[in-house]
């Protein structure tokens, strides 16, 4: 009886170990499924990295022509971002001069033709960043750089092209990783002789911009 | 009670491996040093806001100069460094290579996109320009120039092979041959005088030296000598220094 009683339980022991056994097995399977799928991991190339060195947009805002009066400008601006700090800009710009005090008011002959008053330059400019943030709210953080520039070109005014420098500041706000609006100030810097003797011509732009990075 | 559990786990895996296929077409690392840093932007002053762990496995979204967007497997996003990425391996556990231009790739680049700025004949001329490098030596070149004076304004565009004499050192001269056409336009206020709008041929003939910088960037110094070929009894000669800045890729 004892040894029957005995060999019951053993037997009972043995099925509900080798149930467990299975079971844990079973168990153990499952959660390896569940947390190591068979994943193809895709290895780095750097050719399948999107890189997004370079910036393109347009910009559009007013521009102060020097004894000229103001007037409204637009522009397209491509942009090379060599590392975190400095790019290289180039960018094009083109306005309609208005007219001269003196034009006003005497109500004399123009100084310039229609031709002569399309304004229009391009520059090449190296470019430096301040890179911050903005915390408009907790969840609403953008990324961000103020940034300077210097550099040269060329601007075609009164019927002839005069070499142009520029010296700029902005202001670049990232609302994606890809999208960034733009506001910033640039003086060109000419010299001219367009309302007699030849001077140097400060005419500042202000614009506001709207770029893609690619 | 059994089965149902079965089935919501088989959906689950069904769903996880989906979404993981869906991810797997951006390139995955393995991090395996302690740690590596993810910062809110892609430069070395934004603050660190999460670090990604031992063994946790990342996408590599998109790049920025040397900083690259990455995903964790929860799902953080953040930029790390390119030095921070050197410490990452890939599925094979090969540690991940990743150029930043180097001097060798510079020898094997196949374009060239600069500009430069100069004086030719003492006035400011501004100058870009395409270059494709066809051997290590050996590069076609295109070029477009615009030199803005008191009393003119010339614009002139260029063909032209330059010689690298020696592609293996660092600094290295070079000559330029090579033709195009320059326009010579008289300032406005001449125009009046009888000037007028000239257009010649143009020969051209340089020496100068090119300096790799760093990363993908080259420095060049450049004389040239520029010969318009006029319908008067002289021919045009004009000289040109320029100091250049250019991007390989």
């Amino acid at each position: 009886m004892e040894t029957r009683i005995c060999s019951f339980f053993l037997g009972a022991m043995l099925i509900s170990a080798s149930n467990l056994a299975f079971a844990q097995a079973d168990n153990r399977a499952s959660v390896q499924n569940v947390i190591e799928p068979d994943l193809k991991r895709r290895d780095i190339n750097e050719s399948s990295i999107d890189t997004e060195d370079f910036e393109i947009g347009v910009f559009a805002g007013v521009i102060s022509i020097e004894d000229f009066s103001s007037s409204s400008l637009v522009g397209a601006q491509l942009t090379y971002h060599i590392n975190e700090d400095f790019f290289v800009e180039a960018s094009y710009g083109q306005a309609t001069a208005g007219e001269t005090s003196f034009e006003l008011l005497s109500g004399g002959a123009p100084f310039l033709t229609e031709d002569e008053r399309e304004y229009s330059f391009y520059d090449l400019s190296l470019g430096y960043n301040l890179n911050g943030e903005v915390f408009l709210s907790s969840d609403w953080i953008f990324n961000s750089a103020t940034y300077f520039t210097l550099g040269a070109g060329s601007t075609e005014f009164g019927g002839d092209n005069r070499f142009t420098v520029s010296v700029g500041a902005g202001y670049r706000l990232l609302l994606t990783d890809y999208f960034a609006v733009h506001v910033g100030v640039k003086d060109h810097i000419f010299n001219s002789e367009i309302i007699g003797e030849e001077k140097t011509t400060h005419n500042i732009e202000y614009g506001l911009g709207a770029t893609f990075f690619f | 009670m059994d089965s149902m559990a079965k089935w919501i786990a088989l959906i689950g895996l069904v769903l996880m491996y989906s979404t993981a296929n869906a991810e797997a077409q951006f390139p995955e690392v393995q991090v395996v040093e302690p740690y590596i840093d993810m910062r809110t932007g892609p430069a070395v002053g934004y603050p660190i806001f999460h670090v990604a762990e031992k063994g946790e496995w990342i996408s590599i979204l998109k790049r920025r100069t040397s900083w690259f967007k990455v995903r964790t497997e929860k799902g953080k996003e953040g930029w790390v460094s390119l030095d921070n990425l050197r410490l990452t391996v890939s599925s094979a556990g090969e540690p991940v290579q990743i150029e930043d231009g180097s001097f060798s790739s510079y020898q094997n680049r196949d374009f060239e996109l600069g500009a430069s700025g100069g004086s030719l004949e003492g006035v400011p001329s501004l100058s870009i320009y395409g270059a494709w490098v066809v051997t290590e030596n050996l590069a076609a070149e295109v070029s477009y120039s615009q030199a803005l004076g008191d009393f003119s304004e010339n614009q002139f565009g260029l063909l032209s092979v330059t010689h690298t004499t020696f592609p293996e050192w660092r600094l290295s001269p070079y000559f330029r041959l090579g033709f195009g056409q320059i326009k010579t336009k008289p300032r406005a206020n001449l125009v009046q005088s009888g000037e007028e709008t000239r257009t010649n041929d143009l020969l051209v003939g340089g020496i100068g030296v090119r300096y790799y910088l760093a990363q993908n960037f080259v420095v060049k110094f450049e004389y040239q000598n520029l010969l318009a070929l006029t319908e008067r009894d002289e021919n045009e000669e004009l000289e040109e220094w320029k100091l250049g800045f250019a991007v390989f890729f």
